[in-house]
């Protein structure tokens, strides 16, 4: 079986995630999955394709980190996140991140927080390819 | 020596992915910092966190071992 937390270049298969997740216990009652795609469409412009950097080995830390502080502060039964690196064309998948718990409002909630967090956590960084030119995207604070 | 990386949006501005700066007894993160950020003010103005050996480090006055590895990095952008 896959490792529960990857950092990888191709495509992943959200019906084989969210599998390994039932896999790990009968007791999960509730899966909560978010899945995030390439928009070709941002702050105006076309948006062809988008490229990520990440400092790899601390960003599986974090991801791993992260997994194991969801699992504990929502009392999870399993959690994956698996995110791309590379080149992603716009319309494709990026992150996905699922959550197995008991009851729904578990997974839900540490669903929810899991994106949220990674998006403060985790060095990755991406960058918008347009007909016009590239740029890396700038979070406000 | 100490390893620096950069990532993104800051290794592009550097023009660079990796310098060494070199160990001394006692240098501190800030002291890298201060040394980089004079040589690269542009990607310095642009970095928000920083690492010590694939940890986030807030303290800037965390000493550091020969043979550290340090990131400068802007916010992070992933998701």
């Amino acid at each position: 079986m896959k490792p529960a937390v990857r950092i990888q270049q191709e495509d992943f298969s959200q019906d084989e995630e969210i599998g390994a997740l039932k896999a790990s216990s009968k007791r999960i009652g509730g899966i909560a999955t978010f899945l995030g795609c390439a928009r070709d469409f941002s702050e105006g412009r076309e948006v062809s394709e988008i490229s990520f950097d990440a400092y790899g080995s601390m960003a599986l830390s974090e991801l791993d980190r992260l997994r194991s502080d969801a699992i504990e502060k929502y009392g999870l039964l399993d959690a994956r996140i698996v995110h791309r690196i590379g080149t992603v064309k716009g319309g494709e998948n990026i992150v996905f991140i699922a959550a197995g718990a008991e009851h729904r409002v578990a997974a839900l909630e540490a669903c929810r927080w899991m994106i949220d967090e990674l998006k403060q956590r985790v060095p990755i960084w991406k960058k918008e390819i347009t007909p016009q030119g590239e740029a890396w995207v700038m979070p406000h604070p | 020596m100490i390893k620096v990386l950069f990532f993104g949006p800051v290794a592009e501005r550097i023009g660079n992915n990796q310098v060494t700066v070199a160990f001394r007894p006692g240098i501190r993160l800030q002291d890298v910092r201060d040394e980089l950020a004079a040589k690269y003010p542009q990607a310095f103005e642009i970095v928000c966190f920083a690492a010590a050996n694939g940890e986030h480090v807030r303290d800037m006055s965390l000493p550091l071992a020969d043979n550290s590895e340090v990131a400068f990095m802007a916010r992070f952008s992933g998701g």
